[in-house]
């Protein structure tokens, strides 16, 4: 009896806990982030995101350049000088990229749990 | 040391094209070193398009879009440039030399086919803008007087740099 109390308690204590991450990470409002493309390096090179935040490229370099996935499953379009994009964060976009034009510029996402 | 890699980047050019007497490029005018940078980027441009008719190698042909891509960029800026302060770029002896050498080369490179003209065009690739990197870098910055000029000169390094770096890898992927 004592022990079905005390699991019965320690379920509905941990999926109050559990609602209560889902309700805030819900509520938590998406992050807007910039990163710069200037003598050909990504700045910062490495980024914390969670999903629905968005992240905005601008290309400060004269040559185009594009933020685009490894695995090539995510792109910005070709970004001329002075152009910027933004895409929303989804959860396949964690990993490293590159610019296709230019493939020994390198940097990564990581996407928050 | 300046002294040297300037002396270094001029005979790289001079011997790149074969012309007999070597004038010093650090001499030259804003306008003419211009003239130089445009005609160096459209002799670059010019290695790739061959590249894109000869070439069956995919890695050749993205390094070659990549090198038409930003020359051109670097180009428009420059004629932007010129275009802004009025001012027509100076043919000279430094242009005229490569010209004269790009012409040799083309030819040469386009009797090559398969994996002969592959290296040939990765390594001259890089030893093109070495050459052209060291001048812009010890004879042509230093010596330039117009700030505007100058900023875009230190601009079209760095992307040089990169396709010096770019370049690099595409001698090792060809050979």
């Amino acid at each position: 009896m004592h022990r079905r109390r005390f699991l019965q308690t320690s379920v509905a204590a941990l999926a109050a806990t559990g609602s209560s991450s889902a309700l805030h990470a819900a509520t938590k409002a998406p992050t807007h982030h910039d990163i710069t493309i200037y003598r050909f390096k990504f700045v910062p090179d490495t980024l914390d995101v969670r999903v629905g935040d968005t992240i905005t490229w601008q290309n400060k370099d004269i040559a185009p350049h594009t933020a685009t996935a490894n695995d090539d499953s995510w792109t910005t379009d070709e970004l001329g000088k002075r152009q910027s994009q933004t895409l929303t964060v989804t959860a396949g976009m964690s990993g490293d990229y590159y610019c296709v034009y230019h493939p020994h510029m390198k940097a990564k996402l990581t996407i928050a749990s | 040391m300046k002294l040297k890699m300037t002396l270094l980047a001029a005979s790289l050019i001079v011997s790149m094209t074969g012309a007999a007497k070597a004038e010093d490029p650090s001499k030259l005018n804003d306008l003419e070193i211009a003239h130089v940078a445009y005609v160096a980027d459209v002799i670059d441009i010019r290695y790739a398009h061959l590249a894109l008719a000869i070439s069956s190698n995919p890695d050749i042909h993205e390094f070659a879009k990549t090198m038409i891509r930003d020359h051109e960029a670097v180009n428009e800026q420059a004629l932007a440039l010129l275009g802004k302060l009025n001012a027509q770029p100076q043919d000279n002896f430094l242009s005229q030399s490569l010209q004269k050498g790009a012409e040799e080369l083309i030819t040469e490179m386009s009797q090559l086919r398969g994996d002969a003209f592959d290296k040939r065009y990765a390594e001259n690739e890089l030893a093109y803008h070495k050459a052209v990197n060291n001048l812009v870098e010890n004879a042509f910055i230093p010596n330039i007087e117009n700030a505007e000029v100058k900023s875009l000169f230190e601009a079209g390094l760095e992307i040089f740099k990169a396709h010096e770096g770019h370049a690099e890898m595409m001698v090792k992927k060809v050979n």
